[in-house]
């Protein structure tokens, strides 16, 4: 990996889980390397994406068709084949909303082991910011034999039942919601409809640290010093604990997952896809307000 | 009709230049609906004519392309409906309109302006209900308030 000052100074734990949109850009036409959009608006990719990238959503792609759960080892192998991307390919993601969405496939790539990874700081903002080439046309690539291991669950997902046990350890958990849903007023998201959660608050003991705390004004991820001075000055959380992030589905959630594991260096942080419209929908769960 | 990429840019062009956009100031009925999954929200302004037919529709909002783009598309639909026959339109019929490959992942999304409009037949007779002072079983909903689909 090629040095990339931008990112050097901002002095992250592993700073080779980002690089910047000047480095894809250099990287285009690298058979090693494939560009994936995650978008939350599944359309932004045809109206013009990173030449050369693929498409990869996490409605049709990502989500097992029928239970509320993940695709399995043989779906994933598929996709990896269909774009080409093999065990040893340097999968970068971007995407719409500061890297929420390319944050959740970084993170279900990583249910999957593909620990080549990375996301590109800044995201699709940055890069139609800087004016960088786009493209309608979508390209195809020669089928892989990827080879997928089992799904592992255990150390950066989090269920109900852990989560549960989790509130009497004294270990944090990270509710990344905005302050009004953590405090109840609101069941859903601002500006969003309301998505299903029947009581509002939040999981005891949980704190509150909106996601986009974490980054700058241009999408990009703030430096370590600044994301310290937020997770740990202010909130008190240290490297050594256990931490659970969550949110409405762990789509923001994978992003302070993100933050908190590669760029601070927390080597235990799970994310509880299940979040608010699980635990605000479970019968006599505990809630704070 | 369309292959994919007519779907595609069908639906592209209905985002970067949407028909019947804007608030109705007259409007009969006005209503909101929302899908959190894209934190879509749609107000749809239906204006009725003396038959209760739609003599005018107008759609604001925010959220993704395919939300967006369906509003508009809808829009072109149902002027000279009535309410009874909108409610009665086939979510099938308008998925095929707009692609069903293109919009297959994001069917709530692609729904969201025609489930909306098929809920102000029952405000109207909401609003009708109060305005006659009549009780009704149906709360006129506010205007603010977001139905969710």
């Amino acid at each position: 990996m090629s040095a990339q000052p931008q990112l050097q100074t901002k002095a992250y734990a592993h700073p080779e889980s980002l690089v910047t949109t000047e480095w894809v850009a250099d990287h285009l036409s690298d058979p090693g390397v494939r560009i994936v959009e995650s978008n939350e608006d599944i359309m932004l990719y045809d109206q013009g994406h990173i030449p050369g990238a693929v498409q990869i959503d996490w409605v049709g792609d990502l989500n097992d068709k029928i239970r509320r759960d993940y695709l399995d080892r043989k779906s994933f192998a598929a996709l990896m084949s269909k774009y080409g991307i093999g065990n040893d390919t340097t999968v970068v993601f971007y995407g719409d909303k500061n890297n929420w969405w390319a944050t959740y496939a970084f993170w279900v790539f990583q249910l999957f082991g593909h620990t080549n990874a990375k996301i590109m700081d800044g995201g699709r903002k940055k890069w139609i910011d800087e004016a960088r080439d786009v493209t309608k046309d979508k390209p195809t690539y020669t089928a892989t034999e990827y080879k997928a291991p089992e799904r592992a669950d255990y150390k950066i997902r989090a269920f109900r039942d852990q989560v549960m046990a989790h509130i009497g350890t004294g270990q944090p958990l990270v509710d990344v919601r905005s302050p009004r849903e953590f405090s109840g007023e609101l069941l859903h998201m601002e500006a969003y409809p309301n998505e299903g959660a029947l009581r509002g608050g939040h999981i005891p003991g949980a704190r509150s640290v909106p996601w986009a705390q974490a980054v700058n004004e241009d999408g990009t991820f703030k430096s370590a010093e600044d994301l310290r001075a937020i997770y740990e000055g202010r909130e008190g959380l240290n490297p050594d604990q256990n931490v659970i992030t969550y949110c409405r589905i762990g789509e923001r959630s994978s992003h302070t997952w993100f933050v908190l594991h590669y760029l601070l260096g927390y080597p235990n942080v799970r994310n509880y896809d299940g979040s608010w419209t699980e635990w605000g929908n479970l019968v006599g769960a505990p809630i704070e307000k | 009709m369309f292959d994919r990429q007519a779907f595609i840019d069908n639906i592209l062009d209905h985002y970067e230049h949407p028909r019947h956009r804007g608030a109705l100031d007259d409007a009969t009925v006005t209503i909101k609906g929302g899908n959190p999954g894209c934190g879509d929200i749609i107000t749809a302004y239906l204006k009725l004519d003396g038959e209760d037919r739609i003599a005018d529709v107008s759609f604001e909002g925010e959220g993704c392309t395919i939300s967006q783009a369906s509003a508009s598309i809808l829009s072109e639909q149902i002027i000279g409906k009535s309410l009874s026959e909108v409610t009665a339109m086939d979510h099938e019929a308008f998925i095929e309109d707009l692609g069903r490959e293109v919009v297959i992942n994001r069917l709530r999304c692609a729904t969201l302006a025609l489930n909306t409009v098929k809920a102000a037949e029952r405000k109207l007779l909401a609003q009708r209900a109060e305005a006659a002072n009549h009780t009704s079983e149906i709360a006129a909903r506010a205007d603010d308030e977001v139905l969710t689909f």
